[in-house]
């Protein structure tokens, strides 16, 4: 009998097979050194053992990945597109003046990017070029496994193929856009991975969109590792705008040094299925960092924004504000979890995740976790949902404003304050203000 | 001409009358002025004209230049000529003052076939007629209403009054709250308003303010029911006696 029971193996279903069997075809062809290559065995051994996260995995219990996912997509071919393409999907985002790196299916497209009018202390490079170099390897090698008891992760190590190694030093008005676009006519799968390393006292915007041209389903597992020195100032940006077929697994792993300013805003309409994760770390003291986010969902689309923000050093201050605009049997999901070590006295940690629901169908789950080892610290979270206040309805229709326009101008006031992050990037500030317009122009 | 004929209102989700048969009639051209105590049903006439749906209307009508308006969602009586300041101006956090009165303004205009105002002739707009009232540009950058005193709601109503151009202003309780300089400068706003194609009701619990706005006629509202109809003397009257006779005459 306990012959049997060693015997027995893992039930995997057909995604998890697939996922498996892609690594097995591809791995040889995948970009890295010797390094990169153990770090993606590695990691899908942590995969094979673990498999999709589903819901009683504490993390993943309102995402249900193994169920979301019934089988795991062939990987994207590479292919091209022509720029006025790429240019109407991006929308009023391409107005916005940057040094633009652009990951087409997984791959770095040097015609549709300008990274040569990168200027000085700004190096850009395909991270399939970085993986191949020895010193960026093996440094990378060892970030790469921080995350790998999150399965996501490891299937991104597993199976990335490209995506953008950045170097910053000094200021730079100019911000860095990576644009990640999938053309795919026919169910794909597209894994990117970034790394941004941004130096002592530097100061940057970095802006990272995730568009779709084609109409097939796309499962796109993105992740991006960001490093910044003391006294720098970062502005971090994610929108994603991709079709409603597509599943978005997105995974920031931030370091932040002592006294740097890391603003983040992430703004989603797209993907039937949207899991945004940050994972924060304060290493240097009296570092901020303010984290915004804007989500608009309508139909059967689901969006989990999921934190864990570790104050391992004394007097950080950490700060969210999440909000969520849900019609129609759309799920909105809100995850933060705030860890202060004993150390890290005088923690000034807060969040807020408040959602809007337009339909009685519509739901929102908010599990906020305070995990406080200190005594001298100031933590706090909060979470409210609801519909349209009537009150504020009638008073702009009583003003001559249509029902419908009424609507939007709340909508757009409630997502507004999150975006008015980026208030002082005035054409960025437009370009996603406009996104929600967008979105609330689309409603049936 | 506004007719207020037989108004019976509840509230929606209970049974008890507000208004109780309400008679009125206002003329292009002239100012009325309802008065009476707290709870008479005042403001829930106003939100009744302005066309708010927490009330139920069981029996009568309101006609504004002879036609009914009760079908008209709000934003079509706004399109119609109705306008109410309201007595609590509510606050709405992300919307700038400024994007929603040029919102409000390019609403009712296209509704009535004029056609939207370009941002050039908006601004022009704007800038003269909050000069009139003391609103600085400042105040309209901010969020609708938040943080305003009182006094600055107050007069922000008006200049909505003034740029919307209606042609039935309904004012609940635009005194309430303010000093008497701030009366002044709302007064002298609301009649500047005036003319032969407006009519005017003026609702408050106050004398004062008739000082500054003259009405034609003065009618009490007691307990859901017009209870007296008279000239501006009246509400002089009023002042004097208080409104215990009418609250007992009602009863
Ligand atoms: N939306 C409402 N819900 C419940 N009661 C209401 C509502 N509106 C008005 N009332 C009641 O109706 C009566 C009249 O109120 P209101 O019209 O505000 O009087 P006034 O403006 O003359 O002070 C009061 O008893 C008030 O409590
Ligand atoms: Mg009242």
């Amino acid at each position: 009998m306990g012959e049997a029971a060693t015997k027995l193996t893992v039930v995997r279903n057909p995604a998890e097979e697939g996922f498996l069997k892609t690594y097995a075809d591809i791995a040889g062809t995948l970009p890295g050194t010797e390094k990169i290559v153990k770090a993606r065995r590695d990691a899908m051994a942590v995969f094979e053992e673990l498999g999709l996260p589903h819901r009683r995995v504490e993390e993943w219990k309102y995402t249900d990945l193994r169920a979301a996912i019934k089988e795991a997509n062939p990987v994207a071919k590479p292919a091209s597109v022509d720029a006025g393409a790429l240019k109407s999907a991006l929308g009023a985002l391409a107005d916005v003046d940057a040094i633009r790196v652009v990951l087409l299916d997984g791959h770095f497209a040097a015609d549709l990017s300008n990274v040569d009018d990168a200027g000085k202390g700004m190096r850009i490079m395909p991270l399939a070029e970085a993986l191949g170099d020895k010193e960026f390897a093996a440094a990378h090698a060892e970030i790469a496994n921080v995350l790998e008891h999150d399965t996501s992760v490891a299937l991104n190590t597993g199976l990335m193929t490209d995506g953008a190694a950045i170097r910053i030093s000094g200021p730079h008005e100019t911000p860095i856009h990576i644009v990640h676009a999938t053309t795919a006519q026919s169910a794909s799968l597209v894994t990117t991975r970034n790394t941004v390393s941004v130096g002592a006292g530097a100061n940057v915007t970095l802006i990272e969109s995730f568009v779709s041209l084609g109409d097939a389903g796309v499962q796109v597992n993105t992740v991006t590792h960001v490093g910044i020195g003391d006294d720098a100032h970062v502005v971090h940006v994610k929108v994603q705008k991709e079709n409603a077929e597509s599943l978005h697994l997105a995974t920031w792993a931030v370091e932040l040094s002592a006294r740097c300013h890391y603003d983040t805003l992430q703004v989603t309409t797209g993907a039937a299925l949207t899991r945004n994760q940050i994972y924060l770390t304060f290493n240097g003291e009296d570092a901020k960092a303010h984290m915004n986010a804007a989500y608009l969902q309508r139909g059967k689309q689901h969006c989990d924004s999921t934190l864990v923000i570790d104050h391992i050093v004394p007097g950080c201050e950490s700060r969210e504000l999440y909000k969520g605009v849900l019609d129609d049997q759309a799920r909105g999901v809100f995850q933060g979890k705030i860890m202060v070590k004993p150390e890290a006295q005088k923690t000034d940690g807060k969040q807020m995740a408040q959602a809007l629901l337009l339909s009685d169908e519509a739901e929102f789950d908010s599990k906020p976790e305070l995990e406080i080892f200190a005594d001298d610290v100031v933590c706090g979270h909060g979470s409210t949902s609801g519909a349209i206040d009537d009150e504020l309805l009638f008073y702009l229709r009583a003003r001559g404003i249509p029902e419908k326009k009424a609507r939007a101008l709340l909508v757009q006031a409630f997502v507004g304050e999150a975006i008015a992050i980026i208030e002082e990037h005035e054409k960025l500030y437009e370009a996603l203000m406009g996104i929600a317009e967008d979105w609330l122009s689309e409603a049936v | 001409m506004l007719e207020i004929k037989n108004l019976h209102v509840k509230i929606e989700e209970d049974d008890t009358e507000i208004l109780r048969g309400v008679d009125l009639t206002v003329p292009k051209g002239e100012i009325h002025a309802i008065m009476g105590p707290n709870g008479s049903g005042k403001s829930t006439l106003s939100y009744v004209i302005a066309g708010k749906d927490d009330y139920e209307v069981t029996e009568g009508d309101i006609l504004w230049n002879g036609e009914s308006i009760l079908e008209l969602s709000p934003d079509e009586r706004a399109a119609a000529g109705v306008f109410l300041a309201f007595q609590y101006p509510i606050e709405i956090p992300g919307v700038a003052t400024m994007t929603f009165l040029r919102t409000a303004v390019n609403a009712v205009r296209v509704a009535r076939g004029e056609g939207e105002l370009s941002v050039a002739d908006f601004m022009r707009f704007v800038k003269e007629k909050s000069a009139e009232l003391n609103i600085s540009m400042e105040m309209l950058k901010r969020p609708l209403n938040v943080g305003f005193s009182g006094g600055e709601k107050k007069r922000n109503e008006v200049l909505q009054m003034a740029m919307l151009e209606p042609s039935l202003c309904v004012l609940d309780e635009t005194d309430s709250g303010l000093d008497i300089d701030a009366i002044r400068i709302v007064s002298d706003g609301v009649n500047r308003l005036k003319s032969p194609e407006k009519a005017m009701l003026v609702i408050t619990h106050y004398q004062r303010l008739l000082d500054y706005i003259v009405p034609d006629k003065v009618h009490v509202l007691s307990k859901g029911k017009i209870v007296k109809t008279g000239g501006k003397e009246l509400a002089l009257e009023l002042e004097e006696s208080g409104y215990a006779e009418f609250v007992n005459e009602a009863a």
